[in-house]
């Protein structure tokens, strides 16, 4: 009997020392799921593919604040939608009495640097692995377009910023005043320099099924572009030549097919934020892989019936659009799509719809515009809309890539240097490409969109930068355009810019977390 | 013990640990063994050689091996010398044997109690028991069952049956019976000759010789050093709140709870501050489990109620003693027989203090200014749209509560148990929300032996969760009035047969006018309602062992389990609403589509606890080493799935991932989990000198998986001294004190505080988890790529806090007066932080900065009988607190966080340096722009945005001529400047009526309604916007009405009201019937009540309450919701 107890309780108290002698292992917890270094995953590939993922869900990118800074604060765009929906948004960008804190401005500013800091970080674990890899390299070219074409919207939107180019360890690291625009530049050089030296001319040089990836010709031509803001032309024409000589883009024939969803990625595609959407797609999160960009400019329902709910409605063209736009240009019926009226069938982009009446800016009863963005309106696909899911009070339009950069622009960009530099006959022949692709290849006997001939610098001039307003409407050219001709005063002065107008503040956001280095513009 | 020696060496930490526990253990078995072969277990037979000892000696040794005990004058048995020789004698005849030749007598009592008495040698004195009997009643009359009644100077004792009576032996030396109660004062009783003893015991929570809970075992509450408030099971099982900390409000000093009128939502409970800017909420350990909530309780079931506040009281529970502790513990059987007791109560819910928005015509007013405003003056068409609906009250209704339980007890020699069962019904005021709540609970407590007691717990409870209507009273005070809120008969194609049917639909809403974000709430409210099938599983037990053993150790084992899961089953169906405008339904949605989800958590905890306690010359000690392991893991899984062809029918039977109508590529599932555990070593020493001088210790290491491995262990501690100066002699002249303590502690706790800035708390800080949101795509390709979340900190420790208490405590007046002051302060260091770093860089976790809270705290009581029928009873605590950021980590760019709400972030709480956590900051609003003269003779605000007149006049804060961001300040706190509550009770034969107030002052509340709402929602205007500026003078305080003059949405001091309210929580009238009338039904105690709950706020602010919590950083946000209703309800208790 005592004995027993004694075994008895001997093992009891047995019981927690057993207990203490696994401590070390019950303490021992790790996530019952991955960490980052048992997905052994490519540390640059992923970071580069988060800068891909940046592009495509980042609202400074590709959604509303975007198109705010992009398109919305020019002449021919306003910001659309209805009289209850974010009408700030009127007075900061159609009125031009930018805030210093509202979510759009905010968003923007923190959007870029989101992108510019994933930039510093991948170079960081470039440099620090010391990878040298055929893949890690591209990675490198990546990585460093990314991060010029940040610092090129941002110099574009604010003049002087901040210049972060090394990894943020502590926050007060990133506390850095202003840079100036000319050092700007010179770093978006140097990181375009890489870019176009790393980047594969094609991207199946990637291994296949990377449509969109960026290229050497996506390098060179934003590099054309931030060359054209500083009026270097001879550069400008160095780029386009690297771009058209590779003989890599051509024109698309017809002007439609660009927008429509088969034409995504297509020859004239230099490019493109990819959005993917898979069947199902409105009601299982798992196949969404898509983007705002497209629902944010979709037809607004309002007032008319349910199946017009297609998206937010915002982006439309303006009345002095389409009063400007000769209507004998083609360009014109596929840019804007009028309500009230027939979508124009395929010939014209469409899909044989007629478009609800517009009623008033509320839009009771009806549409709340009477004009929208028509190269856009693929969202109105009939069947992708049922294969996706987003019919009547579902409407969006995630599936839609947002064409970045264009061949059209690289012809354009070209004509325009030409022209600077004395050198008509380049420019005019560039001018006639997008002119006969204009009106539908009818070769230089035509009269619709007639050839235009050189026939003084200023003449030719004026016809480029028609040209750029109406082959690029709606696109998010125009506002940079008229700042960098120098035209924006006279155009959008009667709608209250002023020339301070050019840069938008510093996010007073920004400023406050950086306790007050971060400088405001002058102006503001 | 040699491998200890060589780990030793090694001087790896972790193993010393382990040393340090194996020393610990092996003391234990080395106690156990030796008590084992030494004694072996009592019993009635005596086996004695002793020579020359002292009787004294021989008596003690008797007393230890058998359950006999001994009552004597000392003088008797002092220098007698005795010899003996037994083995395995009965105790009478040893006795006889050694008293023989002494002069001293003895008789033998009922309970083994031995007196000895100066008599013929050896004699047996005629048993001259004195039989008393009485009854023991409460102050409303009800009979107290389980009070314990004892002589004084003797271990003579019983205790009061069901019906509260006692009848007990004493021996005719006993002149004094004490009668003690757990909840209420003891009281000592002169016998005076008296055959029968009746008492009414005085509930008070400041009685001195109550037992407390004070973790890892239970003390008396004179001899604590610290501050600890007790507050009886009864006090919270009579008021209609399923959620018993609910009741707690303004009950006691340093604990503030702000409740929300949503059924199941848990209140916003501080202990003396907010000390962190992570984890704010208490610990709750009920009956030894960790928890972090008591929902699953049923308020009838709990015996009592600790709340421990102070560093000495905290320490022994380490890293999770920062945020203060709640401890409950839950009824036991203690009578001593069968008892079985019915508590029901019924109420009902209604919404008061209803916010006041525009009706139709006031819509209509505001909304032509508002166009005219932005320059549009042609009449706005209100086709359709001609109801003038009060959308509040077609949203809510008359909520019904009810709880009912019913329990048995029961106790014989060798068996305690106790059984209950209870369902609670609790209807929120929103329509269609209904919780409802099964609970069984099981205890068994078995005596194996006199020194073995083994016992079991059991809670298991079944939960239909509510239908989530939180968002309701938002999306219905978003809703013009206009639109009506009944329904319209259509002919529509039935969306499941496509049978032309006759369905009545509600109206949608006018999209032009208001669109995204704002939604008629009946239309998904009573399309969808019971659409959701969501039930809790929770089962919460534990098994223990104890063991005394050498007479003065106690070795207690306790194992716990924790397991709940939460089943989900949510389904979309196929309905219509009508097109107000055109009068034609619309479909509202389009596919159907379940989603299904388990929710699954587990935990466990075992305790492991040594005390010691004795007392020896004037010296007590409870001397207690523990050590006890957590671990918790949470698994969770969630799938959806949307219709093929056809739709899933409006059929629960169909409400499954797989059902045959799902099509399944359009289906997708996912699973979240994770563990953490903690391991940890604690040691406690509770000393007092002659009940004069009390000192306690206590500490405790612990150990913790989410911390890396050169931090894992944290060692937390506490002093704590008092001094009972009313034992002193010199305080025998001073009449007025009848009590006087003076007591204080110093510690460091610790806090289990990690997690995002207002967000969820992270499992393993140190692995930051991994974003599965960054997808590349190229066509339609996808690629995923993993990022981490945020940037961690190797050097991960948790945040401690520093603190002090002193306080002094009296009674007074005969004791009817009872004093209890406070001074405490606190610092917590290393705040775990999780921060946002700006320029779009990863939030990254540190540890940095302190926040400091202090204050004092007051609480008073007065009982008085003023006649035998008549007692009064008054309370009251008050509580100052304040607090104060005093650093935050250098990492951060700026010496402040921000938490920032609504669109564009207008609504801002900031923890900055010098200000108390969560300050609220804005612009000041001086009045509103006249004039375009106006604002050209005031500073220039146009940094800020463009504006006009009827937009705000900000102030220069900084007096440098212009309005800019840099005049933004600090415009509010949300931490009250003192809180406070009271009870008065009134006794009157079998009535009692008792009211509890409480109330705060000097805290502010930001208010988002009305306006700072979303540029992209039409919202109904705010009743007090009819004022709006419409024109030069018309108004100074309310801005013209424009969506689009964002100038006017930012935060400001137009948003922040005064948050001080008195409101009488309870009112309540109890009526207990008389023993005559009940004996005859058998009935022993029969309660009848009327209970009003929240009768009467008197508040300064628009809200439907001036209560608003919500978490570390950011509270006290008035969003236009957490409606708090009236709750009258009636109750009745009876026991049989």
């Amino acid at each position: 009997m005592k004995k027993n107890k004694i075994i008895y309780w001997s093992l009891l108290a047995a019981l927690p020392l057993l207990a203490v002698m696994g401590c070390k292992k019950f303490l021992d917890r790790k996530p019952l799921q991955a960490t980052l270094s048992d997905l052994n995953q490519g540390a640059l590939e992923s970071k580069v593919f988060g800068m891909y993922s940046n592009l495509r869900t980042l609202a400074g990118f590709s959604l509303l604040p975007w198109l705010d800074f992009h398109s919305i604060r020019d002449d021919d765009a306003q910001k659309g939608s209805d009289d209850n929906d974010g009408r700030e948004i009127i007075t900061e960008f159609d009125t031009y009495q930018y805030s210093k804190d509202d979510w759009a401005p905010n968003t923007y500013w923190s959007d870029h640097y989101t992108m510019i800091n994933a930039t510093n970080d991948a170079l960081h674990i470039a440099d620090s692995l010391k990878l040298s890899d055929a893949g890690s390299i591209r990675n490198v070219g990546e990585v460093c377009f990314f991060r010029a074409y940040s610092y090129f919207e941002l110099v574009k939107a604010y003049g002087e910023v901040p210049l972060i180019n090394f990894p943020i360890r502590k926050a007060s690291d990133g506390v850095v005043p202003k840079s100036t625009v000319t050092a700007l530049y010179a770093f978006i050089d140097s990181n375009l320099q890489v870019a176009a030296a790393n980047l594969p001319l094609t991207n199946s040089e990637y291994g296949g099924n990377y449509p969109g990836r960026l290229t050497k010709g996506a390098a060179y031509t934003l590099w054309a572009q931030t060359y054209l803001f500083r009026q270097n032309w001879a550069q400008v024409i160095a780029m386009c030549n690297t771009v058209i000589n590779s003989k890599q883009y051509s024109l698309a024939p017809e002007f439609s097919d660009i927008w429509r969803d088969a034409g995504e990625n297509g020859p004239e595609s230099i490019w493109e934020m990819q959005a993917y959407d898979g069947p199902g797609a409105a009601s299982n999160g798992s196949v969404d892989y898509g983007s705002d960009f497209g629902t944010s400019q979709q037809i607004r329902r309002n007032g008319a019936s349910v199946e017009w709910n297609l998206g937010w409605g915002w982006n439309t063209p303006t009345d002095k659009l389409v009063a400007d736009w000769p209507t004998d240009d083609p360009r014109k019926s596929k840019t804007i799509l009028y309500s009230g009226q027939s979508d124009g069938g395929t010939a014209l982009g469409g899909f044989g719809a007629t478009i609800p009446a517009y009623s008033n800016p509320s839009g009771t009863g009806g549409l709340a515009q009477k004009y929208w963005n028509k190269k856009l309106y693929t969202g109105n696909d009939p069947a992708i809309r049922v294969s996706t899911g987003y019919i009547n009070n579902s409407g969006a339009a995630r599936w839609i890539n947002h064409r970045i950069l264009r061949y059209a622009d690289v012809i354009l960009m070209l004509a325009e240097a030409a022209n600077e530099t004395g050198d008509g006959a380049t420019a005019a022949k560039n001018l006639e490409l997008i002119r006969n692709r204009a009106s539908g290849n009818l070769g230089p006997s035509r009269t619709v969109v007639a050839p235009i001939p050189f026939v003084n610098q200023a003449q030719m001039r004026t016809a480029i930068k028609n040209e750029r307003r109406w082959e690029f409407a709606m696109e998010g050219y125009r506002f940079y355009d008229l700042v960098r001709w120098g035209d924006a005063v006279s155009v959008l002065g009667p709608l209250g810019y002023v020339n301070r107008a050019r840069y938008y503040p510093i996010p007073q956001k920004a400023i406050d977390l950086s306790g007050g280095v971060l400088k405001q513009n002058p102006e503001w | 013990m040699k491998k200890i020696r060589k780990t030793a060496r090694l001087k790896n930490p972790n193993l010393l640990q382990i040393g340090r526990v194996m020393k610990l253990t092996g003391a234990f078995l080395l106690l156990w063994c030796l008590h084992l072969s030494a004694a072996g277990f009592t019993q009635d037979k005596v086996s004695l050689n002793l020579k020359d000892a002292d009787l004294k000696k021989v008596l003690k040794e008797i007393q230890k091996q058998t359950s006999y005990r001994f009552l004597y004058n000392q003088a008797l048995v002092d220098d007698k010398k005795v010899n003996v020789s037994v083995v395995n004698e009965e105790v009478p005849a040893v006795l006889t044997l050694v008293l023989n030749g002494k002069g001293i007598g003895y008789q033998i009592l009922d309970n083994k109690l031995i007196v000895l008495k100066s008599a013929a040698d050896g004699e047996r004195i005629e048993a001259k028991d004195i039989r008393i009997t009485g009854k023991v009643t409460g102050q409303n009359g009800e009979p107290l069952p389980g009070v314990s009644v004892t002589a004084k100077g003797t271990s003579v004792g019983t205790q009061t049956d069901a019906a509260g009576d006692f009848s007990l032996s004493v021996p005719d030396a006993a002149t004094t019976l004490v009668f003690s109660y757990v909840g209420y004062q003891s009281q000592e009783v002169p016998i005076r000759g008296r055959t029968t003893v009746n008492v009414s015991l005085v509930a008070g929570q400041n009685a001195l010789s109550e037992v407390v809970v004070i973790g890892y075992g239970t003390a008396s509450r004179r001899d604590l050093t610290g501050s600890i408030v007790k507050i009886s099971g009864k006090e919270v099982a009579d008021k209609p709140n399923a959620n018993p900390v609910a009741s707690l409000q303004g009950k006691v000093a340093g604990l503030s709870v702000v409740n929300s009128g949503t059924p199941g939502q848990e209140p916003d409970i501080r202990i003396r501050g907010t000390v962190s800017i992570g984890q704010v909420h208490p610990l709750y350990v009920v009956d030894g489990i960790f928890q972090d909530n008591i929902n699953y309780l049923n308020p009838n079931d709990i015996e009592s109620i600790e709340v421990l506040k102070d560093p000495s009281s905290l320490a022994i529970f380490g890293v999770r003693g920062a945020t203060g502790v709640i401890a409950i513990t839950t009824k036991k059987a203690r009578a001593g027989q069968t008892i079985v007791s019915l508590n029901t109560s019924y109420g009902i819910k209604k919404l008061v203090d209803k916010i006041q928005l525009a009706n139709a015509d006031q819509f209509k007013t505001l909304f032509a200014q508002e166009r005219a405003n932005n320059g549009t003056t042609t009449p706005f068409d209100y086709t359709g749209l001609d109801a003038n609906t009060d959308w509040i009250n077609a949203v809510t209704r008359t909520g019904k509560f009810s709880n009912t339980s019913l329990s048995v007890n029961g106790t014989t020699d060798r068996n305690r148990f106790n059984l209950g069962v209870s369902y609670v019904l609790d209807q929120g005021i929103i329509r269609r929300e209904q919780l409802q709540r099964w609970l069984v609970s099981f205890g068994d407590e078995f005596k194996v032996s006199k020194a073995v007691k083994v016992g079991i717990n059991f809670n298991g409870s079944r939960q239909k969760n509510p239908y989530d209507a939180t968002w309701v009273l938002d999306a219905a005070r978003k809703v013009m009035p206009l639109v009506s809120s009944g329904t319209r008969s259509y002919t529509v194609t039935d969306l499941y047969s496509g049978a032309q049917v006759t369905q009545d639909l509600y109206s949608l809403l006018d999209v032009g006018l208001q669109s995204s974000g704002v939604i008629n709430p009946l239309v998904r409210l009573e399309n969808e309602w019971n659409k959701t099938q969501s039930y809790e599983w929770r089962s919460v037990g534990s098994v223990f062992g104890e063991v005394t053993f050498l007479k003065y150790f106690t070795a207690r084992s306790t194992l716990y389990a924790d397991m709940s899961t939460v089943n989900s089953r949510t389904y979309t169906p196929l309905y219509y609403g009508y097109n107000p405008r055109t009068n034609k339904p619309e479909q509202v949605t389009q596919k159907t589509s379940v989603g299904e989800s388990d929710q699954t958590y587990r935990k466990f905890q075992q305790d492991h606890v040594l005390t010691y306690k004795n007392s020896f010359g004037g010296h007590n000690l409870t001397a207690t080493g523990g050590f006890t392991t957590y671990y918790f893991g949470n698994f969770n899984r969630n799938g959806s799935a949307t219709q093929g062809l056809l739709p899933i029918p409006d059929d629960p039977r169909f409400w499954y991932l797989s059902n045959t109508f799902v099509d399944q590529s359009k289906s997708s599932a996912s699973s979240s989990q994770s563990e953490n555990t903690t391991v940890s070593y604690l040691a406690r020493a509770l000393y007092n000198y002659k009940n004069k001088y009390f000192f306690n210790a206590s500490f405790r290491d612990d150990g913790s998986s989410r911390i890396p491995a050169k931090n894992r262990y944290q060692t937390f501690w506490a002093l704590g001294g008092a001094w009972e100066i009313s034992k002193e002699d010199f305080m025998n002249n001073v009449k007025f004190f009848d009590f006087l303590k003076l007591k204080g502690s110093v510690g460091k706790l610790g806090n289990q505080s990690a997690y995002i800035l207002g967000g969820g708390a992270l499992n393993y800080p140190f692995y930051p988890t991994l974003s599965s949101t960054t997808v590349a795509v190229f066509g339609s390709n996808i690629y995923k790529a993993a990022e981490e979340n945020y940037e961690y900190n190797p050097d991960l420790k948790w945040e401690t806090v520093n603190g002090q208490e002193v306080g002094v405590e009296f009674a007074a007046f005969k004791n009817r007066l009872h004093v209890e002051a406070n001074y405490f302060n606190k610092t917590t260091n290393d705040l775990m932080t999780y921060f946002e770093r700006g320029l779009g860089l990863k939030p990254k976790l540190t540890n940095g900065g302190s926040i400091r809270n202090w204050g004092e705290e007051i609480s008073a009581s007065w009982n008085q009988s003023l006649s035998r029928d008549f007692s009064i009873n008054v309370s009251g605590n008050i509580t100052f607190l304040k607090n104060k950021v005093l650093s935050l980590s250098d990492e951060l760019p700026t010496s402040y966080l921000i938490r920032a709400f609504q669109n564009n972030g207008s609504a801002e709480s900031r923890t900055t340096i010098g200000y108390p956590i969560g300050s609220f900051y804005g612009y000041v609003v001086e009045g509103v722009y006249q004039s375009y003269a106006d604002i050209l003779k005031s500073p220039s605000a146009a940094a800020i945005g463009a504006y006009r007149p009827g937009d705000f006049k900000f102030k220069d804060v900084n007096g440098d001529g212009v309005i800019t961001a840099d005049d933004r300040t600090v415009i509010g706190n949300p931490t009250p400047k003192f809180t406070y509550g009271g009870t008065v009770n009134l006794n009157y034969k079998g009535f009692s009526l008792s009211a509890d107030v409480n109330g705060v002052y000097g805290n502010q509340i930001f208010r988002t309604w009305g306006s700072l709402e979303s540029p992209f929602q039409r919202v109904n205007y705010a009743a007090f916007q009819v004022g709006a500026w419409s024109g030069p003078g018309t108004s100074n305080f309310v801005p013209l009405v424009s969506q689009g003059d964002r100038f006017n949405y930012n935060g400001s001091t137009y948003n922040i009201e005064d948050g001080s309210y008195f409101r009488i929580r309870n009112l309540q009238l109890g009526y207990n019937f008389s023993n005559a009338l009940l004996s005859r039904y058998k009935i022993n105690n029969l309660r009848l009540y009327l209970n009003v709950q929240n009768l009467k706020t008197w508040k300064n602010n628009y809200g439907y309450t001036p209560e608003f919590g919500g978490d570390a950083t950011a509270f006290g946000y008035d969003n236009a919701g957490g409606a708090i209703p009236r709750v009258t309800s009636v109750g009745l208790n009876v026991t049989f």
